[in-house]
């Protein structure tokens, strides 16, 4: 880590931006590059990735049933 | 960035019942609000906590969607604004509600400092498939890490990596700029990251 201490700050900067594919090519490649390298780096994307796909499989919970027969009637009420 | 041009003649799967309403036919509203209830809901769930406080939020949401429709440019998709009226009733709400200081995060708080966090391997879990992370448990660690967050990164990451919005469609909902989004998004998901190593290493 300490001989690439830059390169790895760096690319921690621009880790979001590569997950979501708003970087260059050029700058994908570097950080492909230095990730091969660097354990830390490669955890440190890798942890980030999996943190992303957490929050993406987040479930979706129902309406509780009281409100949403209140909030029907409120919209037949103004229509 | 895409043109103005292109997000106008985008197909809108909404905007057909839109235009059946603001010909006359309010009765149909109610379509609409059952399109979008259980999403708005989630979203004033992840946003403010509390049952009671989400389902105001989509309630007072869809009274400003009912006022206000007849003002829809069909310039923007339909969910689009939705969101970006459900987010500044949770702003104004908060505002309303308690004197909150605005808390930062910094990107040197996130960077791995000392010898002993510099990890040999890939962390289990980031390394093992999806499916066998996912339970109630995680879910609810992660709920309670994104309203851990300060107020003004939590919208970010709820419609960017929850809702699935684009930098650009995030930026637009929030009304800031596509940069402040990306940097904001970062560091608000380099918290949560933190949060789950945090998880994982005590578990």
């Amino acid at each position: 880590m300490h001989y690439h201490r830059e390169q790895c700050l760096a690319m921690f900067e621009k880790l979001s931006e590569y997950i979501d594919n708003e970087l260059d090519e050029v700058s994908c490649k570097d950080i492909e590059k230095h990730a091969k390298e660097c354990i830390q780096c490669q955890a440190c994307l890798e942890t980030l990735k999996r943190t992303i796909e957490i929050c993406r499989e987040s479930e979706s919970k129902p309406v509780p049933k009281l409100f949403s027969f209140r909030l029907k009637e409120l919209i037949r009420e103004l229509s | 960035m895409p043109s103005k041009s292109k997000t106008e003649t985008r197909k809108d799967e909404d905007y057909e019942l839109i235009a059946a309403i603001n010909s006359g036919r309010k009765n149909l509203f109610y379509q609409l609000v059952k399109r979008y209830e259980q999403r708005i809901y989630n979203f004033g769930l992840k946003m403010c906590r509390d049952i009671t406080d989400a389902e105001d939020l989509v309630q007072e949401t869809f009274l400003n969607v009912f006022r206000y429709l007849k003002n829809f440019r069909y310039e923007t998709k339909f969910k689009n604004w939705l969101y970006r009226i459900a987010s500044s009733v949770c702003i104004k709400k908060r505002r309303r509600s308690k004197f909150a200081p605005q808390q930062e995060l910094s990107l040197d708080d996130f960077i791995p400092g000392d010898e002993s966090d510099i990890p040999q391997e890939i962390p289990e879990w980031a390394a093992l498939p999806l499916e066998k992370l996912l339970n109630r448990e995680l879910a609810e660690i992660v709920n309670e890490a994104i309203l851990s967050l300060p107020e003004s990164y939590r919208p970010i990451i709820v419609l960017r990596d929850i809702e699935g919005f684009s930098t650009q469609e995030t930026a637009q909902i929030l009304d800031i700029s596509p940069a402040n989004v990306k940097v904001r998004l970062h560091r608000a998901r380099l918290f949560l990251k933190e949060k789950l190593k945090s998880y994982y290493e005590h578990a």
